[in-house]
């Protein structure tokens, strides 16, 4: 086991370099100018000053090595170009937020899709199973920004139940613990719910599908056999048979829910790493940009990562070697 | 049943929450504080080492005043500038020394007096090379900022200039007892820094931060006007989108949003107490022909393609209205614009009249008119980003195609667009400028600017070239009128440039609030005087 996870960490290791490499390559390669000065006054030495302070008077390859080696050795992904600050303090400050959104939402969407899944698996075929599959392909095919901005108009603006946007109340800087954290909790659920209900269509149709396969194998025959109630034989047994597929999904909803934050956290001007790399790419501040890929990158690693380690003890059929 | 417990438990906290939110936002208006939703960013109050936007300005002049303010009246006559950390000031006969003093009240919010020593240490952060301003160009006719006494400082000039005190007095006067501890080779390594020795001249303190969501400004009890700020509270909030910030002040989380996209406009006209206050940006959106190329050589063609473009269609349609269609650089609303010039009409009959004058015609019959064998076929460039900027230019495509004009438009990344307009490497490029009041159309129509400068169209005429020599000599501005006026005409004839439209700045706040005047020069202009009715 403990070679197993060597292997895959020194993997993870390995395409994180290339992500880095290639994020590198991608931007350096683009064309344009990082810095450069959009007012005709400014003299050349002046911008040049500023382009020899942030490194951008070497040539390519030791930018690439400088760059590489401060990331490797230090952490250290450079400064803003916009802003002037360390990228990584500017990216320490909004990942959080944004691994709070992702969470929430990764809950609100096996909550709704195992719930969906359940209902459509006690009546195959019935009426309600149909509402159920029709509803989640509906869910599934309709835009996290359209389903975002709907939710605000209805839900913030006409109805008044939730915050229209952002992650605290004005001033939320004075509420004591509690009423910070119940203020946090008010302002995240409607973009968790938008930002899980995408992937929650998938999940019921993988849920149901799962439970109906198991009640026909010989382990559902068998526990039907026994006596047990319906409920009882999907809830724990059922549930229990579908939870390596369910894993399995969430290593494929980290890099859908990641591409989903950025464009739920514009809707709901939700502070966190899509509003910094959507601000970053607006600006090409090349330094944020790399970062923010690289970000990424290890979230949906790291992901994958814990889902395949959680899946080898799930999954009795899944072995080590 | 842990799990059932624990499921029951986050369903009554997220409630109690929902609750909880739903009746704070029924508690009764605070009338000593304010929201403000505005775009910003702001990881420095020190202005020198960050990329200067009109958000940041307009925060850190709340914190940190000039010697003095330029005014908003630009409308009447060349803006006048009043009164901030200077008393008074006075030109030397030769216009070659100008002497500030200091207001005897002034004081930083640590209890230091603000003394002519900063003001110097001002002019010295901002012109050494390892601060690296990017504006230090401004500063080049100050060779010396003199301390006199405490409340005395003298700015010596190689040269005189009519804008000598524009020069002199926009930004901030920095703190020298808080901030020279720092060398300056060491500011841009952490602006951050900046806020731990942070100490206020302005009506404002900042009181609290929340890196990318807000900052929190309360009433500076020190500041020198008589019961101002009138606020004791203003929460600045950010978001990436502004139509994010509207919908915050559709639902009342918001009091004031300060600009607001023409688009959601419609969303607030008409809405029970809300204001949607609309004034000049000084900007303007404009496409430059490249005169370099055959095509566009004549100023004939030129008029054409003028008179061939529906801008009142486009400002109705893509800007509802909020916008003015453009017919000089210089803006509208500028004293100095000339008051007979009206822009080109949209006539596509007389333009296809002049162009068949000026030798176009379509020979092949593809709709498409040639000279000399040549399609008048070409691309029609711009930054990507600018959502109006497209629309508008499709339509461009439409008009122009309707007068057997083959546009092609494409989208360029800012910083691979600008080195080719530079260059005069294009075709045509739809762009935008943001303009001071200096009236200074040497950058854009001199034929020095034409190598490496912003004459993107590469245009090349000695009268002009002349005009713009002369306005640029006369200490009073006033004096150059005739002149900018001449100048205006000649542009208006010639069309190196189509301006399209000078767009307006939209902010909405709540009707409940009154003297709030956000202008050109700060979304936040008098922001110490606004308050609740």
């Amino acid at each position: 086991m403990i070679r197993f996870v060597l292997r895959r960490l020194l993997a993870a290791a390995v395409l994180f370099l290339i992500v880095l490499t290639l994020a590198f390559a991608v931007v350096a390669l683009a064309p344009g100018e990082p810095l450069a000065p959009a007012d005709p006054r400014i003299p050349p030495e002046q911008a040049e000053r500023l382009r020899a302070l942030y490194g951008l008077d070497q040539p390519l390859p030791v930018q690439y090595l400088h760059w590489l080696g401060a990331v490797v050795l230090h952490w250290d992904w450079g400064q803003s170009y916009r802003t002037g600050q360390p990228v990584a303090e500017l990216l320490f400050d909004a990942l959080p937020p944004t691994l709070l959104l992702a969470g929430a939402a990764l809950l609100a969407q096996y909550l709704l899709g195992i719930g969906l899944g359940l209902i459509a698996a006690f009546r195959p075929n019935s009426r309600l199973d149909l509402s159920v599959r029709v509803a989640s392909l509906i869910v599934y095919a309709l835009p996290t920004f359209w389903v975002g901005l709907m939710a605000v108009l209805v839900l913030a603006v006409g109805l008044g139940v939730a915050p229209a946007g952002g992650m605290t109340s004005a001033a939320g800087f004075e509420l004591g613990p509690l009423a910070a954290a119940l203020d946090v909790l008010a302002h995240l659920w409607l973009p968790a719910l938008v930002l899980g209900l995408s992937m929650a269509g998938d999940i019921a149709r993988y849920t149901r599908s799962s439970l109906i396969e198991f009640q026909a194998t010989e382990a559902g025959r068998a526990a039907r056999a026994r006596g047990l109630s319906e409920t009882r034989i999907l809830l724990v047994h059922g549930l229990a048979h579908a939870a390596p597929r369910l894993l399995q999904l969430a290593s494929v909803s980290a890099p859908l829910l990641l591409s989903g934050a950025v464009v739920a956290e514009a809707v709901f001007a939700w502070p966190g790493l899509g509003t910094a790399t959507l601000l970053a790419i607006q600006s090409r501040d090349i330094p944020v940009v790399l970062a923010a890929t690289a970000y990424g990158a290890a979230l949906v690693i790291v992901a994958s990562l814990v889902a395949d380690l959680l899946l080898t003890r799930l999954d009795p059929r899944i072995r080590v070697e | 049943m842990i799990p059932v417990a624990a499921m029951r438990l986050l369903a009554a906290a997220g409630l109690a929450a929902i609750l909880g939110w739903a009746c704070a936002s029924d508690t009764p208006r605070d009338t000593t504080r304010l929201t403000v939703g505005m775009r910003f960013e702001y990881p420095t109050p020190n202005e020198l080492i960050v990329q200067q936007t009109l958000g940041h300005k307009a925060i850190t002049s709340q914190l940190l005043l000039p010697l003095m303010n330029e005014e908003s009246d630009f409308r009447e006559g060349p803006p006048s500038w009043k009164p901030a950390l200077a008393e008074t000031w006075e030109f030397s006969e030769d216009r070659l020394v100008l002497t500030v003093r200091l207001r005897a009240e002034a004081v930083w919010s640590d209890g230091h007096p603000v003394t002519a020593s900063d003001v110097r240490f001002t002019w010295q952060a901002q012109t050494d090379p390892d601060v690296a301003w990017l504006y230090a160009y401004a500063k080049e006719a100050i060779t010396d900022v003199e301390v006199v006494d405490e409340r005395t400082v003298r700015f010596h000039f190689s040269r005189a200039s009519p804008t000598q005190l524009a020069d002199v007095a926009p930004e901030a006067v920095l703190p020298r007892h808080a901030w020279a501890q720092r060398p300056f080779a060491e500011w841009r390594s952490d602006p951050g820094w900046f806020f731990e020795r942070l100490t206020e001249s302005g009506p404002f303190r900042l009181e609290n931060r929340t890196p990318g969501r807000e900052l929190v400004l309360g009433r500076n009890p020190d500041y020198f006007e008589a019961d101002l700020p009138r606020l004791e509270r203003v929460v600045l909030r950010t978001a990436a989108d502004s139509a994010a910030l509207t919908t915050q002040l559709l639902a009342g989380e918001l009091d004031v949003v300060t600009a607001i996209g023409a688009a959601d406009a419609q969303r607030i006209e008409g809405r029970s107490g809300l204001r949607l206050h609309a004034y000049s940006s000084r900007q303007y959106t404009f496409v430059s022909w490249n005169t370099g190329q055959p095509r566009f050589e004549d100023a004939a063609t030129r008029r054409a393609l003028a008179l061939a473009v529906d801008r009142q269609a486009i400002v109705d349609t893509v800007w509802r209205g909020y916008a003015r269609v453009g017919s000089s650089p210089i803006l509208s609303d500028v004293w100095a614009r000339d008051p007979e010039l009206e822009p080109w009409p949209h006539d596509p009959e007389a333009a296809r009249t002049i162009l068949a004058a000026a030798g176009w015609r379509d020979l092949d019959g593809d709709g498409v008119l040639e000279r000399n064998g040549e399609p008048f076929r070409f691309e029609l460039a711009t930054f990507a980003g600018a959502a109006a900027r497209w629309d508008a230019m499709q339509m461009i495509q439409a008009d122009l195609r309707a007068v057997g004009i083959d546009a092609q438009l494409r989208r360029f990344d800012q910083n691979a667009l600008l080195p080719r307009l530079l260059g005069n490497d294009f075709d045509a490029a739809v762009s935008g400028f943001a303009i001071d009041t200096s009236l200074d159309l040497r950058p854009t129509f001199h034929s020095d600017s034409i190598d490496g400068g912003h004459n993107y169209a590469a245009y090349a005429n000695p009268e002009v070239d002349a005009l713009i020599e002369s306005v640029a000599t006369r200490l009073d501005p006033l004096a150059g009128l005739e002149d900018l006026h001449r100048l205006q005409r000649i542009l208006h004839e010639d069309q190196p440039m189509l301006v399209l439209w000078e767009p307006l700045t939209l902010a909405a706040f709540n009707e409940e609030l009154e003297s709030v005047e956000p202008n050109a020069l700060s979304p936040l202009a008098n922001l110490q005087e606004w308050a609740w009715r």
